[in-house]
């Protein structure tokens, strides 16, 4: 085993490192950041972005930290002259096929743009735009996922996640060259593909190209993450809910998940636990117990109250017609532990196996 | 992800039958094959040939076909009322003007007589000579065993006639070495580099010598499957081969013999990008290591040599390595040069590995004109002053120079030919055939073009400012090999040939 385990060094410093490991991997154990805007921990690495390169001893061209693997006693530099001016031109080379802003900087968006991070760290070479004709989708009328071509990189962050993490394939690489761009089949809208609008690929895009529809534009500076667990179903995926606004007048303005690695969902969402937030703030939304009394309408009630009521009403009915006149369902949005509390309610409190569970159908 | 799949693998194959990439073509393939709406529409689109549905004329952008017309031939074309498209180099320089029909046939509007080298039995190749296909060298190497073959080879000193010069033997042991069992031949004809046309004239006039070659290599490295990936523009030269197998029979038989159309794309003639493509997927060149020799077609290891190499192999196996060895002059063996344009009599020459420019040139016939320039091996390799028509043409001197042989497709450029034009056609060439992998070589061959374009546009030297830089970057940042090379027109036009961009700054 223990030549599985060995020691390489980065920028002079000795590394732990396991075989099979990238110089990416060690590097981030050991705190040495190697920029990157193509690589997602959650899927096998492209080399594609550039601008992981590092220099590697003993190789003559410089390699993708992303992908290269460590072997015993391989030396790495990840800063010098060389790297330096190969990110220079190489930012500038992004930048000149990117949208930028009145400093000549890549756009904010709502959804962040890495680029932009890194263009402020090191000075990208001042080129000439290169005009790309990146096809984009204007007519796609899906509620909540939208691309801006001049601010995509062709990182495939998107497709790979969509096929390599959910195994959907509604978006593609397509085209050649300085044509390529992100496509459906037939370009058409995404709800008209295999899509499952579960917004992945904009949680996935490093430069805000997919950016979502109802949060386009970057949150006001005191918005604030709290950290939740979604309710849509019993598998417990963790929420950030972006919040805006003060006490009282607070507001739900966008929902993410946490970083990959950290939670049960390692960075994905489904589209109700991404999208379905709207219903937090609805005029309609139910948020204390009603009763219907004597006169036909809904009043107000306590808990305790209401669980009276229902029980009250099940006793009758029971009483009256026998225990298999009840049958009781419950919901897809239970936990394992609610939808037990359920049957027993169902078979030892009122005696009937008429219990069902809305998603066992 | 590296998918693999049968059905995957047929997609192309079925985009070409349905006549190219169409909303309806890509359901139909996606509900029979199983494989994504999406996947199928964006392999398809990364390629030519099928990325279009209908037919059209294709004209050559080629720079021997350039200077021979092309420009003046699609426009009468045009005139004439056929729906005409300029493509990159169709392998026919030797024949410029080149074009291709509706259904992929050559037609010859240059009407040159196609120039190769007499019959002379003591040539490896002997393209001018009686068609050999006797197996004979086969047969002895199934006699005298792998190892003795290989050290045949490696005794040969054979190197890759690609273009990389990586020796071949060393392929050989490696793919032999492989734990795994299941392994694969491949054969690159996919010939797209620009002023190159040997690989062509090999399958056509020594069919039985490269798939000889190929057999003594799959007995070698202990494979029992051997593919030919040959571009899509070949459709003549596919049928040779089909034929040439059907010929060969009983001698051959003990080896699965597949075709592969390419489909219009030249970075398929990278090796990786090339297994991507008969995947069924975007030929996109993969990161390396791992390597093909361990990693290739499927995930298994892959023996994968340039039609030219394979052809070297039998006389090798027949007459020995040593004596293959002696036939060159600076480097081993002989080589087939391809020259075009400004020479009296363009077409394949089999020369020993390391002649000048002036020998090989007088071979065909002379220079036509005074000649400036040369680029020895497509644009890839850049362009030399003709001053430099004393560097023996093999790999190591030409690298030494700045340059490099390559596939060995030598266009000359005489007096009459403006060098910032020349650079932008190559630039043109390079910004098409960029797959979009990777930013230094998308962005950058834009950039170059439109720069040059707009120096050719004014004059203004500040258009160029960068382009040294930029190079440089693509040359350190690519993934594969096109990109690397693909600022080497414009950079060694201006370290050759400074006083024409100067001339045209201060008009």
């Amino acid at each position: 085993m223990s030549s599985n385990r060995f020691d390489i060094e980065i920028n002079g410093k000795a590394c732990s490192a396991e075989k099979g490991e990238t110089v990416f991997e060690v590097a981030a154990r050991e705190g040495i950041n190697i920029p990157t805007l193509c690589h997602d921990t959650r899927l096998e690495p492209a080399g594609a972005c550039r601008v992981c390169l590092v220099e590697v001893e003993g190789q003559r061209r410089l390699e993708p930290g992303c992908a290269w693997k460590v072997s015993e006693g391989m030396k790495i530099t990840t800063e010098s002259d060389r790297i330096e001016r190969h990110r220079k031109v190489l930012y500038g080379l992004y930048l000149a096929d990117h949208e930028l802003d009145s400093e000549g900087l890549p756009v904010e968006t709502g959804n962040g743009n890495q680029l932009r991070e890194l263009a402020m760290k090191t000075e990208p070479l001042a080129l000439h735009p290169v005009e790309a004709p990146r096809a984009g989708r204007p007519a796609d009328e899906n509620p909540y996922i939208r691309f801006e071509p001049d601010l995509c990189i062709l990182c495939a962050r998107c497709t790979r996640y969509c096929d390599e993490v959910e195994a959907v394939n509604a978006i593609t690489l397509a085209n050649r060259g300085s044509q390529t761009t992100i496509a459906t089949a037939g370009m058409r809208g995404l709800l008209d593909t295999t899509c499952e609008l579960c917004g992945g690929c904009i949680d996935t895009c490093p430069t805000g190209a997919l950016v979502e529809k109802k949060s386009p534009d970057p949150l006001p500076a005191d918005a604030r993450k709290v950290r939740t667990t979604c309710n849509f179903c019993g598998v417990g995926c963790q929420l950030d809910l972006h919040v805006v606004g003060t006490n009282g007048t607070s507001r739900v303005a966008k929902v993410t998940s946490p970083p990959p690695g950290e939670t049960v969902n390692d960075g994905n969402l489904c589209i109700k636990g991404r999208f379905a937030y709207d219903f937090i703030h609805h005029e309609d939304r139910i948020t204390e117990p009603l009763i219907r009394g004597e006169d036909g309408e809904l009043h107000p009630a306590t808990w305790e109250e209401a669980i009276a009521a229902a029980a009250e009403g099940l006793g009758k009915v029971k009483e009256k017609y026998g225990a298999d006149a009840l049958g009781f369902v419950s919901s897809s949005r239970c936990t394992g532990e609610e939808n037990y509390l359920m049957q027993k309610i169902s078979r030892a409190v009122y005696g009937t196996n008429n219990i069902h569970q809305c998603s066992a159908t | 992800m590296r998918k693999k799949g049968a059905q995957r693998e047929r997609i192309l194959h079925l985009l070409e039958e349905e006549g190219g990439v169409t909303e309806d073509a890509v359901r139909r393939i996606s509900a029979e094959t199983g494989v994504p709406e999406a996947d199928i529409w964006g392999t398809g689109l990364f390629y030519t040939l099928i990325s279009k549905p209908g037919k059209r004329v294709r004209v050559c952008d080629g720079l021997s076909c350039r200077i021979k017309g092309a420009d003046e031939l699609f426009e009468r074309l045009a005139e004439q009322g056929k729906e005409c498209e300029r493509v990159s180099c169709l392998g026919q320089c030797d024949r410029a003007p080149a074009t291709l029909d509706e259904n992929l046939e050559q037609v010859c509007y240059g009407g040159v007589e196609r120039g190769v080298m007499p019959d002379d039995p003591s040539l490896p190749m002997n393209l001018g000579g009686p068609r050999v296909d006797s197996y004979a060298s086969l047969e002895k190497a199934k006699e005298i065993g792998s190892d003795a073959v290989i050290a045949e080879i490696e005794a040969a000193g054979l190197q890759g006639r690609g273009g990389a010069a990586f020796p071949a033997h060393i392929k050989w042991k490696g793919v032999r070495g492989q734990a795994e069992t299941e392994r694969y031949v491949i054969c690159n004809a996919d010939e797209a580099e620009p002023g190159t046309f040997k690989d062509r004239e090999i399958i056509l006039r020594q069919p039985h010598l490269l798939l000889e070659g190929l057999a003594i290599a799959a007995h070698a490295v202990g494979a029992k499957n051997v593919a030919i990936y040959i571009r899509g523009e070949f459709t003549s030269e596919r049928r040779m081969i089909e034929k040439a197998i059907e010929e060969a029979g009983d001698k051959i038989s003990d080896l699965d013999w597949k075709i592969y159309n390419g489909h219009g794309a030249y970075i398929c003639g990278e090796e990786t990008a090339l297994i991507e493509s008969m995947e069924g997927k975007r030929g996109m060149p993969r990161l390396k290591p791992p390597y093909p020799t361990e990693y290739g077609f499927r995930g298994k290891p892959t023996l994968m040599h340039n039609v030219e190499t394979a052809a070297c192999v039998p006389a090798i196996v027949e007459r020995g390595g040593e004596w293959f060895k002696g036939l060159g002059r600076s480097e081993p063996g002989t080589k087939l040069y391809c020259v075009s344009g400004h020479v009296n009599r363009p077409g394949v020459y089999e020369l020993p590995l390391g002649v000048t420019l002036d020998e090989l040139v007088e071979v065909a016939g002379g220079y036509d004109g005074t000649p400036v320039a040369f680029s020895p091996g497509g644009p890839s390799s850049g362009f030399l002053p003709i001053s430099a028509r004393d560097v023996p043409l093999d790999f190591k001197s030409l690298a030494n120079a700045g340059s490099m042989l390559g596939s060995a497709g030598l266009v000359v450029l005489n007096d009459t030919v403006d060098m910032v034009m020349a650079t932008k056609w190559q630039l043109d060439f390079f910004e098409r055939e960029s797959c979009g992998q990777c930013a230094p070589c998308r962005i950058g061959t834009r950039y170059l073009r439109r720069q040059v374009d707009s120096f050719l546009a004014d004059g203004d030297p500040d258009s160029l400012e960068f382009a040294g830089d930029v190079g440089w970057e693509m040359e350190e940042g690519s993934i594969c090999g096109l990109g690397m090379v693909a600022a080497k027109p414009l950079e060694s036009a201006m370290k050759h040939f400074p006083e024409v961009f100067e001339e045209r700054s201060s008009e």
